[in-house]
């Protein structure tokens, strides 16, 4: 018999609470795992973003348009290094259900500004001489079956063409390459000369402009540039830095994450007070046999120690169980949603606040019986009949 | 460390209670139980303590055993004021001096008697293959060795109380003290509990100060303290009562 042995069977003491309150824990880990990993997903895009690119839309509204000729207006600004301009075409593959992030671009500037797409040359370069070329990423290849030289029907749900169809054709011409597993690796984007010729309404003018400063300048200074330029236009711009941008575009993700944050606090402390209960009461339960422990030589601290170690191995059991859980589920939900909300991964350290949780909610369930164990008289709880 | 270790191989550890003064609180009253308490116990004595309730029988024995401590005067065992312990000190000492035997034996159920037994033993720095072997000594001294392996709940009460007896003999103390430690139990058992404990004073000189209110049960010690006599003697002359041969130890010679 060694106290570790002691620990482990009084935790198994009442198998029912045990596993009443470890099942407590499994769900409040399962949700706080699941959250870390859409937390994950949210934020993928923000943090993968660059801080040397500006974006500008439309000051009242990004579903409205710009003119294009902003792109060279704003090339000439002091500070500036590129400028380039996006609309979005939105579109699906065959159904609706099968939606996509597609894009026009300025094919002579897009990739120069956003060189995180890993495209080959000879790709790239038959893309730009390929009026109707498409650029996809490798997992859009993968899931499709396309490859270079495959024509491809898109639909548009925004955009109709001179034909008086929402249906565009096009031609795989490259495949790009990413290294993380964010929302760009599903875009595809085509040349938006092609676009701007073929649809039938607002030609010259774009969704957005993406602007690269140099990196000796400061954003906000060329930020406010860029929308003095445009502010007595019909046209007036807003521009932020692209984090702000991504940030502003997810932010009812945000909000929700924050609404979910909120209650799975509130969750988790109504766990902890849970268990708080259960070992105040396994300790007011066990209070001769503390007594009786203290008299032939236990100090404080070793008792304190044994309620610790079995808030511990509660805490840990439920803790691994509810993360494993949760990573699991996690793996299926990123399948099913990889188009929606792609990203969805668990950060290693996720598993280590999970770890420090642990070992802090342990420590604070234990607090309440340490400072009755500390307190308690032998003689009074043994019973002193006189 | 050995099993069991027969008298004289400790020092000795003679009990003084001197001036004792004990009061608490309860409710705005402040109640005395003992008020210039005198008593001393030879090393290797058997002592019966008896009396009605409410005059501090249990209360003296928590004082010997470190449980509680005087609200004035000196609690001395084998020369060491323990009353002027602090509180970890005092822990370590019951330990390593005092087995502790209770009218409600306090066994830990999910342990078995051999880990009930076992359970001091983890203070110490015994392995675990000696911990084994001084709990399976222990129970076989009290009559135990073929129920090891059962659980207080598959045990009858005097065998419980056995377990209980081995726990606190097991690290080998010098004093063990009995709060009635036949009380739960009926003639015959009790009368074995009785005869062990008998035992453990003969041939281990084990001090045994023993709380009852069986008459029976203090005829197994070697003197009898019947403590409403011994308090209406007076504080003179309670150091009178002592037995000559124990009254040096009051004066410390």
């Amino acid at each position: 018999m060694n106290l570790l042995e002691l620990v482990f069977r009084n935790s198994f003491r009442k198998k029912t609470r045990f596993t009443l309150t470890c099942l407590s824990v499994v769900v409040a880990f399962f949700l706080l795992t699941t959250l870390a990993g859409i937390d994950h997903a949210l934020n993928a895009s923000v943090s993968n973003s660059n801080q040397y690119r500006l974006m500008t839309s439309h000051k009242i509204s990004i579903t409205r348009s710009l003119p294009i000729n902003y792109q060279q207006k704003i090339k000439a600004l002091a500070g500036v290094e590129n400028a380039t301009y996006v609309s979005w075409f939105g579109g699906y593959f065959q159904n609706e259900k099968n939606q996509l992030a597609v894009m026009a671009v300025d094919h002579n500037t897009y990739f120069d500004i956003f060189d995180e797409y890993k495209i080959p040359a000879e790709q790239l370069t038959s893309w730009k001489s390929t009026r109707t070329g498409l650029v996809i990423s490798q997992s859009i290849a993968d899931k499709y079956d396309w490859q270079i030289g495959d024509k491809v029907p898109l639909s548009s749900s925004i955009w109709m063409n001179k034909s008086g169809s929402f249906n565009w054709e096009f031609i795989v011409s490259a495949i790009y390459q990413r290294q993380d597993n964010t929302t760009d690796s599903k875009r595809i984007f085509f040349q938006h000369l092609y676009f701007d010729k073929a649809r039938a309404y607002a030609r010259n003018m774009t969704s957005w402009l993406s602007t690269q400063i140099k990196t000796d300048v400061d954003d906000e200074q060329v930020s406010k540039a860029i929308d003095k330029l445009f502010n007595n236009s019909d046209a007036a711009t807003r521009t932020t830095t692209e984090q702000v941008f991504i940030k502003e575009q997810a932010q009812q993700f945000v909000d929700m994450a924050m609404v979910i944050k909120v209650v799975l606090i509130a969750v988790f402390f109504t766990l902890l007070l849970i268990v708080c209960n259960t070992m105040i009461q396994v300790n007011r339960e066990r209070l001769n046999e503390t007594a009786m422990m203290k008299a032939i030589g236990f100090s404080s601290l070793s008792l304190v120690k044994q309620v610790y170690l079995e808030s511990l191995l509660m805490l840990s059991l439920g803790a691994i169980l509810g993360s494993l859980l949760a990573t699991l589920t996690l793996s299926q939900v990123q399948l099913q949603f990889a188009d929606f909300l792609p990203g969805i991964a668990i950060d290693p350290s996720h598993y280590l606040t999970v770890f420090f949780l642990v070992i802090g909610a342990a420590g604070l369930c234990s607090l309440f019986p340490a400072i009755t164990i500390k307190r308690l008289i032998i003689s009074e709880t043994l019973g002193a009949r006189a | 460390m050995s099993t069991l270790s027969v008298a004289p191989a400790k020092k000795l550890n003679n009990i003084i209670l001197q001036d004792i003064n004990k009061s608490y609180s309860k409710g705005d009253n402040n109640v005395v139980v003992h008020d210039k308490f005198n008593l001393a116990i030879k090393s290797g004595d058997f002592v019966a303590i008896m009396g009605p309730s409410g005059l501090g029988k249990s209360t003296l024995l928590h004082l010997m055993g470190g449980l509680d401590r005087p609200t004035s005067g000196h609690v001395e065992i084998g020369g060491q004021r323990i009353d002027e312990l602090s509180e970890s000190k005092l822990t370590r000492w019951r330990a390593d001096n005092i087995g502790f035997i209770f009218q409600s034996h306090h066994l830990l159920p999910v342990l078995s008697a051999q880990g009930n037994v076992e359970l001091p033993l983890s203070l110490t720095p015994l392995n675990k293959k000696q911990r084994q072997q001084h709990a399976a000594n222990a129970l076989a001294l009290v009559g135990m060795a073929d129920r090891a392996h059962h659980f207080p709940k598959e045990l009858s009460g005097g065998q419980e109380q056995r377990v209980a007896i081995a726990r606190a003999i097991v690290s080998d103390p010098q004093i063990l003290l009995c709060d009635e430690p036949t009380g739960n139990l009926d003639r015959k058992t009790a009368d074995e509990i009785l005869a062990l404990l008998k035992k453990l004073n003969n041939d281990f000189g084990k001090t045994i100060v023993m709380v009852t209110h069986d008459l029976k049960a203090a005829e197994y010690a070697s003197r009898v303290i019947n403590l409403e006599e011994y308090i209406a003697l007076g504080v003179e002359a309670q150091g009178a009562q002592i037995p000559q041969e124990q009254q040096s130890i009051l004066v410390g010679e």
